[in-house]
């Protein structure tokens, strides 16, 4: 029986996992006007519009890394990792995955990863998730000692014993994304395409799914590529982010250092003692703030940061001052925009 | 691989069981357009004492004969796969290292003859009763001989389906082109009409043509009305059609998964 903190040291030989070049895809999709007449039009004389969904991508990411993919909706990236996981055929470029060419669908390749959708089921939903299991148990060829063993791993990570009789659609959203991994991870795959995996489940609920990916990938030393709309996420979760926008790579590097870039300044809470006509412009951008502590947002330029501090403490009279980085909101969203 | 099967089986089992009503009211679609033909063409040979030679009591026969035929040939991929193309949910049968159609969607087809059967050998028995069938032509040799000729009708109309449904991959929408080969099914296999009232022309076509395997070809034999050179015949075409049906589903899959654009999974 394999052991996954066996598996885990060798996983983490720090070789390429997935490699990507130049990854392109571009849909032909219909279009017309609105209206009856262009209804009609469209049936006879049909016009298509080349969308490049992704244009020109390249990566590389190691064995065992955890990468957070981020891009705003309609950027390329479920289509970068249906690509990869071997759903879609690309219009150009290519694409390594363990070795495998994703597309090319080679059983050993469907037989060492995963992709979990949080927006879509792969449990039948008529059946409760244990014949689900039972079925995968079958379809990757795992042996009952193989099988009981990660289920039972996986059941201490996510609590999965009190959901596993119920048909799945009689469960909640964040107890069928619970059963949903565990569908995708029961063949304890060395990579792992997870896309928003979080999506629409309660706080408590992120983060547990957030302790058993950081656990699982502590475990295992699976490649993960993940992409989320909630920054809690990735920065729980990913030293390293990939950025994309329009279909292009924007950005490729840690979370720090994409701060850092794109976003060199700090941000000065303060709240004053008394009501004062202070003009707090003059020390840096003043930004709207939520006001609820009385404290107003002040944006300065990192390098300054610590001299302005100074000044304001001395000229001002302070009940209270903080110095924050900027939300890691705004910094992808300069991200994207750069 | 007989372990996946098996699972397989256990899964579509449990799922069609639980939908009851859905379950009686397709067997019900399935059972009526037999017993209209069967109620037409009984009526018009009592008025005229036979149609081309075949009694009332003849087509009584052909018709309940084609109720397990029918049952036993024909398939139901369309309403497996179609909606699944069309709407990406394809994208997790693609992810697991079997093939969907080849695993899944047959056994998805097999389950649904198996618990279809157990609701109409109590109705075929009813409607013997009834209609007073005569079966005394047909032998345990004749039944065995027909074995062969009902798997081939199911291989080849379960890869034909499958190909046809494979359309959706460029059409995203099949189901009238469905309706079509339903209907071009209907003519040429025997189930409207038995063959041998056909014009010679549509007769000469349907035998070069797969579709008389799905119905007419087991019923004949079965019933011990066709001739062992007609069936040597048969079975030669089928074999043939067997072999393009084949390298038909091979290639007009490989070519739609290429272009599969799993929209919204």
């Amino acid at each position: 029986m394999i052991n996954f903190i066996d598996s885990c040291y060798n996983a983490n030989l720090m070789t390429e996992a997935i490699l990507v070049e130049k990854l392109s895809k571009t849909y032909q999709v219909p279009e017309r006007e609105g209206g009856f007449g262009a209804a009609v039009g469209g049936f006879f004389h049909r016009k298509y519009k080349d969308v490049n969904a992704v244009q020109q991508v390249s990566f590389t990411i190691q064995s065992g890394e955890m990468v957070g993919f981020l891009g705003p909706n309609g950027a390329g990236k479920t289509t970068t990792l249906k690509m990869l996981s071997g759903l879609l055929h690309p219009t150009g470029g290519q694409a390594h995955v363990l070795g495998f060419t994703p597309w090319e669908r080679k059983r050993d390749f469907l037989q060492t990863m995963t992709l979990v959708m949080g927006q879509r089921s792969r449990l039948s939903w008529d059946i409760p998730a244990a014949d689900s299991f039972l079925l995968n148990q079958a379809i990757y060829r795992l042996s009952d000692a193989d099988y009981q063993h990660t289920l039972k791993e996986l059941d201490d990570l996510l609590e999965l014993s009190p959901i596993l009789r119920k048909p799945v659609r009689n469960l909640s959203l964040g107890e069928r994304m619970k059963c949903e991994l565990a569908a995708g991870l029961l063949h304890r795959p060395k990579v792992l395409f997870l896309d928003e995996p979080t999506i629409g489940l309660d706080i408590t609920a992120q983060a547990r799914i957030r302790t058993f990916l950081e656990a699982y990938n502590r475990r295992t030393g699976a490649t993960i590529l993940l992409t989320s709309h909630y920054m809690a996420d990735v920065t729980a979760l990913c030293e390293r982010v990939i950025i994309i926008h329009h279909g292009q790579l924007k950005y490729d590097g840690g979370l720090t250092d994409l701060s850092r870039r794109v976003a060199p300044f700090k941000l000065i809470a303060v709240a004053l003692g008394d009501p004062c006509p202070c003009d707090l412009s003059s020390y840096g951008t003043l930004l709207p703030s939520g006001d609820e502590d009385g404290k107003q947002l002040i944006q300065v330029s990192t390098r300054d940061v610590a001299a302005i501090t100074a000044r304001m403490l001395a000229e001002l009279p302070i009940h209270d001052l903080t110095i924050e980085d900027p939300p890691i909101e705004d910094v992808i969203e300069r991200a994207f925009q750069g | 691989m007989l372990q996946i099967y098996r699972r397989l089986w256990q899964v579509n089992w449990a799922e069609q069981w639980q939908y009851r009503a859905n379950l009686l009211m397709y067997l019900l679609y399935w059972l009526v357009s037999p017993i209209v033909y069967l109620a037409v063409w009984t009526t018009i040979a009592n008025s005229q004492g036979s149609v081309n030679g075949l009694t009332a009591n003849d087509f009584v026969t052909y018709y309940l004969t084609l109720l397990i035929v029918d049952q036993l040939t024909s398939e139901i991929t369309i309403h497996i796969l179609a909606y699944k193309i069309q709407d990406g949910t394809l994208s997790g049968d693609l992810l697991r290292p079997i093939h969907p159609i080849l695993t899944n969607c047959l056994v998805n087809n097999l389950a649904m003859k198996v618990l279809n059967f157990i609701v109409l050998i109590p109705i075929w028995l009813l409607l013997c009763l009834l209609f007073h069938p005569n079966f005394s032509s047909v032998t345990i040799y004749s039944v065995l001989l027909a074995i062969p000729a009902i798997l081939l009708g199911f291989a080849i109309s379960f890869l034909l389906g499958a190909s046809l449904t494979c359309l959706a991959f460029w059409t995203t929408r099949v189901y009238s082109i469905g309706e079509f080969y339903y209907a071009v099914v209907l003519l040429f296999s025997g189930q409207f009409v038995p063959l041998q009232l056909m014009p010679p022309v549509i007769q000469r076509l349907a035998w070069f043509l797969p579709f008389q395997l799905f119905r007419f070809t087991p019923i004949e034999i079965i019933l011990n009305q066709m001739p062992a050179d007609v069936i040597l015949r048969n079975y030669i075409v089928g074999v043939i059609w067997l072999i393009i049906s084949i390298f038909l589903f091979n290639w007009i899959w490989r070519q739609g998964v290429k272009r599969f654009s799993a929209v919204g999974a």
